[in-house]
This record gives C-alpha cells, sequence and structure tokens, in this order.
C-alpha cells in the first residue's frame, strides 16, 4: 500500500536523523564516481537581456553534440542571475539534484570551489588540443591552488556607450574625465527631459566599481591572509560620491535608477530611453541591432579621473565547469570542450558579441571589429577585480556592496554612514570566514 | 449551508442588521446596494484586467495600451505560454502534486478525525490541542530542515528526494493534516450516534462502520475540507523553488510563471495568460465546493 | 489539559464500555497512527532539527562535511540580537502583517454586515467575486498587481497621469519603502479579506432572529444590540478570523519576494521570512536562518498560545 511506505519512508528518515543528534553534513563533498555515456546532461546556463541569439546558439551546440554522442539528451536552463546563488548552493547541497555543466561568473568561482561543488578540470584542458591556445592571463582567473576549476568562456569588460546624435544637438564632446561624464550626463537630461543623463543602477556593481578604482579607492585589501574593508578610506569615498551623484534627479532619479541592475541599465540604452550607460562588450550586439539608436551611438573607454587616463574596468568574465557530482562526467568535459571551445566562442561572438577566451581568436576578432578597440583599450589599460575568496559571495547574497550604493542614492545614509556600515557588515563576513 | 444558497436564502429568515433608519425602506437600502456593487466591481477588476492583458495583442501591451477592452482579442500569449514554454507539463505537475496531497491528506485527516469524535480516551484533548498547535506552526520556518530531510530521504527513497515532484507532495501532505482534521472534526462528530448503534447491531466491525457509513456520509464535507489542502498546495511557492533545484521537467507552475519575469522586459502577455491558466482550477474547485465550505469553516470555528 | 474534566459538546462520542472487537483500547490509536506518524515525521522532527541546526555554525563547507561542526550555542541568536538589521527586519514584520490584519479584519467585517443588507443578488455578486479573489494564488496575485502598478505599463500610473498628475509618470511604487509596502498589503487585503468576511457572515446568519427582534420589541437601539448581542456571540469567530489573519499575515513569503524583488531598494522591505530564506540559501548561513526560523515560530506559538486561554476562558471544550 502507497501510504504505508510513504509512512515508512518518513519514519525512516525520521529515525536516520534522530540517531545523530548533530545537524546532518553528508552531501556535497564527495566527488561522484559514475561515468554514464548516455541520459540527458543538464545545463544551466545564465538568461540574458537579449536571450534568443544566445539560445540560438546554443541549440545549435546541442545539435552537434547530440550528433556526436548518441543517447545523449542535453537539457538546457537559462537561470536568471539574480537568484544563482541560491540555485548553486542548493545543487551543491544535493548531488543528485545538481546539473552536470554551469555557466558561472568568475566572482562566483572562489565561494563555489569552496563549497567543495565545482569538479578540478586542469586534465581536461590540459588534454585538449584547443585548451593551448586559452590566454594565459585569463586561464589563470579560473585558477586555485594550481588546479582549474572552469574553462573561461568569454571576457567582459565595461566601456562607456554614448548616443552621438544627441550630444552633437547639445553641442557637446565625448566626455574624458569622470568629472565630465556627470556634466554631460547632466547637460544631456537637461536638454532631452524624458531621457536618463546616464543610465546607472544602485544595483548595478559593475559600473560602480570603475569608479571606486578610478579614485584610487577599492574594495577590501588582503592582509596576513585575511581581507579588510576598504570602503571607508577616503579615496573609496570619493568614488561612491562620484558614482552616487550620478543618482541623482538631474541625471538618473533614484526613484528609477536606484533598483536597476547592470541589464536594466543597458535596457534603458537600448529602448532610446538614456543618453549614456556602461555597457560590456558582451551588449554590443544588442545595442547595434536596436532600432532606437542603431547608427546613433559610439562607445569610448570610461575614462579615469583625468584626461587621457582609463579608468580601471572590473575584468568580468563567465567560464563553464563541471559539477564534482556530476554522473556524466566525460561527456559534461565533452560539452564544456564544445560549448567553450573555438568554433562556438565564435559563434557566440557572432551573435552576443562576447569577447572570446583564445588569444588567437581574440586577436582575430578584434582585429576584424574595429568596434571592439574601446573594450580592447580597456583591458589593455589594466582591470581590477573583487575579493578572490569564497566570502565574496556571501557578500553579494546579502547586498552588502550594492545596499551601500542604494541607501545614498535615496536619501538613507550619508556616503560617510554607508560607507561605514558597509564596511561594518563585510568586515564581519570575512571574519567569519575562518 | 453554501454560501451562494445562504445568501440567497429567503430574506425573511435573513438576519439582517437594521440600518441605523431602517423604517426608511428603499432609498436606504438602494444605496447599501450601489456600495455593493461598486465594491464587487473594485475586487473583481484585478482578475478583469488579468484575463484582459492576457488576451490583448503583444503589440498593444508592449505599446502600453491601457484600454479596458480590446477590440482584437488573442490567443498568442496563451500559445506562447503553452506551447512554446512547456506550460503544459508544469500545469500536469501542479496538478499532480495537489492532487495526490489532496487524497493522502484528506484519508489520514478523516481516519484521525474519526478517532478524536467518535472515542474517548486518554490523551484526546491533548492530541487535539497537538493537532491546533500545529495548525499554527509556521511551516515557511521549516524550509531548512526539510530541505535537509529531503535530501536524505531521496538517498533512501528516490522517489521522495529533492528535484522530485514526491518531496513536494511529501511535505504538503504533513501541513495540510492538522487543519484538514480540525475542520473534518465537526462533520465527523455531526452524524448522530444512533447510526452507528445500528450499524454495530447489524453486525458491522468498527472499520467497516466508518469506511461504508460514515465516510459516505461525511463525504461532501471530506471533499470541501480538500479545497483548503488543494489551494495551499497548488499556490505553493517557497517549497518548490527550493526543493526543485535543476530538475526543469518537475517544475510546478508558480515558478513557471516567475520565468517571464526578465530582468528588464516582463513578458505581461505572458505572466498573465500563465496566471489565468494558474487561477481557473482553483476558482473552479472553490466553487464546485463552496456549497460545504461555509459549514465546514463554521464547525472548525466553533471548536 | 487533563481529559477528565472535559465534557463533550458536540457530537457523539462512543462511551467507554462499547469498544470494537478487534483492537480493543487501541482502536482509536489504530485510526490516529498514520496521521500522527506523518505529523511527527515532517512538523515534530523537523522543528527538532530546526531548533538544533540554529545552535551550530552551519554554513555551506559544514553542511558539505568539508569543515568540522561548531556548536556555538545561542550565538547565532546573539549575533542576530546584536544586528541592528534583524530588529529592523523583525520591526517591518510586526507593522507589515499587523496593518495587513487589522485592514483584512476592518474590511472583510465591514462586508460582512454590509452583505447581510444587500438585496440577494447584489450579494451574490459580492460574494462571487470576493470568491474569485480568495482563490487567486499568491503568485498570479502579486503579478497582477505588479502589473496595474508598473512604472510605465501600468494602468494606476497612466490613470493618474491622464488626470493631470504627472509626477505619477515612470512614478516607482516599489521605490519608497512605505508605498512598496503599501503596495503588498492591498494584494495581502485583496485576497485574504474573503475569508473573513465569509466567516463572519456565517456568524451573523447563526445568531437566530427571535434574539434580536425580541430585543428591538424591548427597545434597544441598534448599537445596543450589535455591543450587546451580536459582538458577544460573534467573539469566538472573531478571534478565530484575527488569530487565522495573524498568523497568515506574519508568515507572508511569496508576495514581498516577487512584488518587491526580494526585499525592495537596499533590503527596505525584507520581512521576516524572506530575511531567513536570504540568509540561509542564498548567503549559506543555515545556522543563523534556522535562529530567525525559531525566532518566528516562537512568537506564532505565543499569539496561539493566547488563543488557547482565551479558548479555555470561554469555557469552550475541545
Amino acid at each position: 500500500m502507497k501510504i504505508s511506505r510513504l509512512a515508512a519512508a518518513v519514519l525512516a528518515s525520521a529515525a536516520l536523523g534522530l540517531t545523530a543528534c548533530a545537524p546532518p553534513t553528508a552531501g556535497g563533498g564527495s566527488a561522484s564516481t559514475k561515468d554514464e555515456t548516455g541520459g540527458t546532461l543538464r545545463v544551466w546556463l545564465f538568461s540574458e537581456v537579449n536571450q534568443d541569439p544566445k539560445s540560438a546558439v546554443v541549440n545549435d551546440a546541442i545539435k552537434d553534440f547530440e550528433a556526436a554522442h548518441s543517447g545523449a539528451k542535453v537539457d538546457v536552463q537559462y537561470i536568471p542571475t539574480d537568484s544563482r546563488a541560491e540555485r548553486f548552493k542548493a545543487a551543491f547541497n544535493d548531488p543528485s539534484s545538481a546539473p552536470d555543466v554551469a555557466e558561472f561568473g568568475n566572482t562566483d568561482l572562489a565561494n563555489y570551489v569552496a563549497a567543495g561543488g565545482l569538479a578540478d578540470v586542469s586534465d581536461v584542458v590540459k588534454g585538449w588540443d584547443e585548451g593551448k591556445d586559452l590566454d594565459p592571463k585569463i586561464l589563470k582567473t579560473t585558477e586555485i591552488d594550481g588546479k582549474n576549476y572552469g574553462v573561461p568562456w568569454f571576457v567582459g569588460v565595461r566601456a562607456l556607450y554614448y548616443r552621438t546624435d544627441l550630444l552633437q544637438a547639445a553641442g557637446l564632446k565625448a566626455p574624458t574625465t569622470l568629472q565630465e561624464v556627470e556634466t554631460t550626463a547632466r547637460a544631456l537630461r537637461a536638454k532631452n527631459p524624458g531621457t536618463l543623463g546616464i543610465a546607472v543602477g544602485g544595483k548595478s556593481q559593475f559600473s560602480a566599481m570603475p569608479y571606486l578604482w578610478a579614485y584610487g579607492g577599492g574594495i577590501a585589501d588582503q592582509q596576513n591572509g585575511k581581507f579588510a574593508s576598504q570602503l571607508s578610506s577616503e579615496k573609496s569615498k570619493a568614488g561612491i560620491t562620484a558614482y552616487t551623484n550620478l543618482l541623482n534627479d538631474d541625471i538618473c532619479p533614484p526613484q528609477t535608477c536606484a533598483e536597476f541592475g547592470g541589464n536594466a541599465t543597458v535596457q534603458q540604452f537600448i529602448a532610446g530611453k538614456a543618453d549614456m550607460a556602461i555597457g560590456g562588450d558582451f551588449n554590443y550586439k544588442a545595442v547595434a541591432a536596436a532600432p532606437a539608436v542603431k547608427g546613433k551611438f559610439a562607445v569610448i573607454p570610461v575614462p579615469g579621473t583625468t584626461a587621457g587616463s582609463i579608468a580601471p574596468a572590473f575584468a568580468g568574465g563567465n567560464n563553464l565547469g563541471v559539477f564534482k557530482s556530476s554522473t556524466h562526467r566525460t561527456l559534461a568535459d565533452d560539452f564544456v570542450k564544445l560549448l567553450a571551445g573555438k568554433k562556438y566562442q565564435q559563434k557566440m561572438f557572432q551573435a552576443m558579441g562576447n569577447l572570446p577566451t583564445f588569444a588567437d581568436v581574440q586577436k582575430q576578432v578584434a582585429g576584424d571589429n574595429a568596434y571592439l578597440k574601446p573594450f580592447v583599450d580597456t583591458i589593455a589599460a589594466g582591470t581590477d577585480f573583487v575579493p578572490v575568496t569564497e566570502q565574496w559571495a556571501t557578500i553579494d547574497a546579502q547586498g552588502i556592496f550594492t545596499g551601500m550604493y542604494q541607501k545614498v542614492a535615496s536619501g538613507k545614509s550619508t556616503v560617510d554612514q554607508a560607507a561605514a556600515d558597509a564596511t561594518t557588515a563585510m568586515d564581519k563576513v570575512f571574519g567569519s570566514g575562518k | 449551508m453554501s454560501i451562494l444558497s445562504a445568501v440567497r436564502r429567503d430574506s425573511r429568515r435573513e438576519t439582517t442588521i437594521p440600518a441605523p433608519a431602517a423604517g426608511k425602506g428603499t432609498r436606504k437600502r438602494w444605496g447599501a446596494d450601489a456600495v455593493g456593487i461598486l465594491l464587487a466591481v473594485v475586487v473583481a477588476f484585478p482578475l478583469f484586467w488579468m484575463v484582459l492583458s492576457a488576451l490583448k495583442p503583444k503589440t498593444a501591451l508592449d505599446a502600453g495600451d491601457s484600454l479596458p477592452f480590446t477590440l482584437q482579442p488573442s490567443f498568442d500569449s496563451f500559445v506562447r505560454v503553452l506551447a512554446v514554454n512547456g506550460f503544459a507539463r508544469y500545469f500536469m505537475n501542479s496538478v499532480v502534486v495537489a492532487l495526490a496531497v489532496v487524497l493522502v491528506s484528506t484519508l489520514l485527516a478523516f481516519l484521525a478525525s474519526v478517532a478524536l469524535t467518535r472515542y474517548r480516551f486518554k490523551m484526546r484533548t491533548t492530541l487535539l490541542v497537538t493537532v491546533l498547535v500545529a495548525q499554527m506552526v509556521p511551516v515557511e520556518a521549516l524550509t531548512i530542515p526539510l530541505f535537509f530531510l529531503m535530501r536524505q530521504a531521496g538517498q533512501s527513497i528516490p522517489l521522495v528526494g529533492l528535484n522530485q515532484l514526491g518531496s513536494l507532495v511529501v511535505v504538503h501532505v504533513g501541513f495540510a493534516i492538522p487543519f484538514a482534521v480540525w475542520m473534518l472534526r465537526g462533520f465527523v462528530a455531526a452524524v448522530p450516534v444512533e447510526i452507528e448503534e445500528a450499524a454495530r447491531l447489524d453486525g458491522a466491525s468498527s472499520f467497516r462502520f466508518v469506511r461504508s457509513v460514515l465516510f459516505p456520509l461525511v463525504a461532501p464535507g471530506v471533499v470541501a475540507c480538500s479545497v483548503f489542502s488543494f489551494i495551499s498546495t497548488w499556490n505553493d511557492f517557497l517549497f518548490a523553488k527550493t526543493f526543485i533545484i535543476s530538475a526543469q521537467e518537475n517544475q510546478t507552475l508558480p515558478l513557471a510563471i516567475l520565468t517571464f519575469f526578465k530582468p528588464d522586459e516582463n513578458d505581461w502577455g505572458a505572466i498573465m495568460a500563465g496566471s489565468v491558466i494558474m487561477t481557473i482550477p482553483v476558482l473552479v474547485f472553490f466553487i464546485a465546493v463552496q456549497r460545504k465550505l461555509v459549514s465546514g469553516l463554521a464547525g472548525a470555528v466553533k471548536g | 489539559m487533563s481529559s477528565s474534566t472535559v465534557s463533550l459538546r458536540q457530537g457523539a462520542p462512543r462511551p467507554a464500555g462499547r469498544r470494537g472487537p478487534r483492537f480493543g483500547a487501541f482502536e482509536p490509536w489504530f485510526y490516529l497512527a498514520p496521521a500522527f506518524i506523518v505529523l511527527i515525521g515532517l512538523l515534530g522532527y523537523p522543528i527538532f532539527q530546526l531548533v538544533n541546526i540554529s545552535l551550530y555554525d552551519y554554513r555551506q563547507a559544514q553542511v558539505s562535511g568539508a569543515a568540522p561542526l561548531e556548536f556555538t550555542g545561542l550565538g547565532n541568536y546573539q549575533q542576530l540580537l546584536s544586528d541592528p538589521q534583524f530588529w529592523a527586519v523583525l520591526g517591518n514584520t510586526v507593522l507589515f502583517a499587523g496593518f495587513c490584519v487589522v485592514i483584512t479584519i476592518l474590511v472583510g467585517g465591514w462586508l460582512a454586515v454590509l452583505a447581510t443588507r444587500l438585496r440577494p443578488w447584489v450579494r451574490t455578486l459580492l460574494f462571487v467575486v470576493s470568491m474569485g479573489a480568495w482563490a487567486t494564488p499568491a503568485v498570479t496575485g502579486s503579478a497582477v498587481w505588479l502589473f496595474l502598478f508598473d512604472p510605465t505599463l501600468g494602468l494606476v500610473n497612466k490613470t493618474l497621469v491622464a488626470l493631470g498628475l504627472h509626477a505619477f509618470d515612470g512614478y516607482s511604487w516599489t521605490y519608497d519603502k512605505w508605498s512598496a509596502f503599501g503596495l503588498v498589503a492591498s494584494e495581502v487585503v485583496w485576497c485574504s479579506f474573503p475569508f473573513v468576511m465569509v466567516t463572519v457572515y456565517a456568524g451573523i446568519q447563526a445568531i437566530p432572529t427571535e434574539v434580536i427582534e425580541a430585543a428591538r420589541l424591548d427597545g434597544a437601539s441598534m448599537g445596543q444590540i450589535a455591543r450587546t448581542i451580536m459582538l458577544p456571540m460573534l467573539r469566538p469567530i472573531m478571534m478565530i478570523v484575527i488569530i487565522q489573519s495573524i498568523i497568515w499575515d506574519f508568515k507572508i513569503f511569496s508576495q514581498i519576494y516577487i512584488m518587491t524583488s526580494g526585499g525592495g531598494v537596499a533590503g527596505q522591505n525584507l520581512v521576516i521570512n524572506v530575511y531567513s530564506y536570504q540568509q540561509a540559501f542564498a548567503a549559506s548561513l543555515y545556522g543563523l536562518g534556522s535562529a530567525l526560523g525559531v525566532i518566528m515560530t516562537v512568537i506564532l506559538m505565543a499569539v496561539t498560545l493566547v488563543y488557547l486561554r482565551l479558548i479555555k476562558k470561554d469555557g469552550e471544550a475541545l
């Protein structure tokens, strides 16, 4: 009888737990020993502002893959980046529910590795004929303690998009310093009241970081193996002030902009509702194809505090990794090699504008596509990164960094107060990471 | 007593709260009626807007069309939701989970309510209080331990592990029982003891009496009670979100609707069409059982 | 709660002397066992485990067995109580839930009274549409209300702008803390007042007409009748709808999570359930999240206890 079996199951599991008084600890750490050659390969990729081209390329890859691996099926799920933390945690906690392959941001890598969720793919990269062409600097970002935990899929840096037509109409030139970005944005909004002078967001942390770094500030420093927040330093506060000055009624009203994430700001630009925006190379295709701004925009590196300088950009990038718990390890490796391989990186570049991670492919596309210049220049000028520690993902999930900007933008706190609160909260997380 | 028949009841038998100047007659009454109609319109409006928006063409929605009607009703949104996004599958998942919960929890609750109303034994009151307290437990707070419990359960019985519909069935059965016991008590107790004695004189065993006499007598009430377990299971968002980790094919409706909330360009037509699809079964069930609902609630309330 | 002193008010318990032939004194337990086994496994055990986890430093590394478990006693609670954000979240929860309860009861109670004075067809109409609101799932209800109040595409802003209030062009209802809470509260009241209305209406119907007639013949005024006859008779019903509403509104998750996209600007709209979920499942602080769960359970159990005391004082038997 079904019910009694159910009751028995519940009883059994209750008894299982009761014998041990401590909370359960088994799980995620152990690698799967199974390696099935058939069945469903589950893949998680991020959903995008402009989803269709990505799906199209991925579907092609799946077709290729399924043709080459009979008996294997690929099930792709596009997950929103907002809720990725919960999803990945859950997958690490219950290996049997985890996918086999996932796309993940390089900022999360340290945390995922610490959680014991990702498989070491060093050998996959070494034994792969295309692997030697991967840009060593980029490959290095997937490394922890000398092991690679992902294959770099694309890199992304952000630059300043602006509307050439509106600037011209207002008799303005492209800004050459961050201060000029602010004045230009204010002038543009004054001239075009229905639009945002520059689309920035309270939750769009990667456009806030260049400000922080350009003013000489930083998120956190590592001393004696321990991180300490630097947000309260005078230089950091100058950067925070400069960014939050944009979140103002005469540029980007907090009413509208405080809730924006990075995607939302780009979406505003695409819709023609913003005069400028900080967007990535991976947004270029979508912007260039948008009817509202087509042929009416240009891109330059985000300027620094002095004319001619470039603000350090956040070195973004996404990897493809394999879950340690995957029961289809060989298939998973093969799929990663296919999707992150030269052929599909090129296709992804064509579809999305994602900058390839193979040195030769990157050079070739940069040569063929003049529009990539500002992004390549930005990379050459030097980039920066979030603290490489497992705690960053917690800080991110708790919204400590973005919360600081939102509090200032919405007038709930002064810069001093918000920076001090964020410092305390961040140090608490760093401190608890024994 | 049913909600609808109760409200249709012969006016002489109703309890009315007399208006301050009750004698003044129909003008006052029309005033109340006008307020009643107005409120009905207000209450119905979000539902009306949901159906209307689901039927508006996507172009109209994106252009911010806010007319209270549409001249070109289109089923595009429904087609998009059902065909492209596999909503039919999620719908069936929701149905399977909700029905399984209703069947299992109602059966268990019915048996328990028989023991709690037709027998007198030590601890009876204690158990009743336990049921009442259990009904008040904020189950959302149990997400964390239940997550680990289901993970563990899945290792011995894969069917109820995380990522499986079974895990949702199991937890919701647990959540549904206390309230169902509480409500069914009234119905079970209302069956006269004489009937039980007659059955016994005919030689029926206790179990036979419960199965063949008592159950058919209280069946309508049982169905009414089941609407609550149905609704709470059908609407569940938190547990579905937490338990169904990567198995897209095992998603239920609430999460499927959420996938239409894009970072910046919500597909409102699809969200509304999905909402209509999700709301209709509950509404149908609700109207089907409303006859017994009030008496069930009254029974639960009177204690 | 000794059972011997309790008399049964309704129903017909079997006389103690007549037992089933097969199970004897165990007969009721035979019927009880399945339900109670499930309750122990799915409510009792998880509550135990919830308290248990809240006493540990239980993070991702501990869950996966990569780091040793550390018993911290009340450490998680200490951390919470010293965290201003916790107090802010608790304050939000109490205020928000309290506001929802008061409005729900007022609206539901008022409509129940109004319903008694309506023509039958109007009343039927009101009840049918209310049941529609009642039956609407939280997720879809949230979606519709969010759409109505969308900054650019929403009907509400469009209407306000059309009325000449240009300040509402693109106005975001979720930006300000209180307008965001107000929006969520509207949805909550909309889908929960029908329960109050239907239950209270049934209660009013159950009051014998003769009692009121008699009072009226004695010259009692409308106010006197309501105060001295109806309110006392409705007391038990009011009590349950209030308690139920408190419990429902205190644990709201979906509406806040969906309508304020996970807690609003800088977490200003966090309520205890969403906060607990984020701490546990997003930030992997399972111990801390569990401590929050325990605190919520304790608060709601206290409410339940008050309710039980009141039942007892009223002399009602279970």
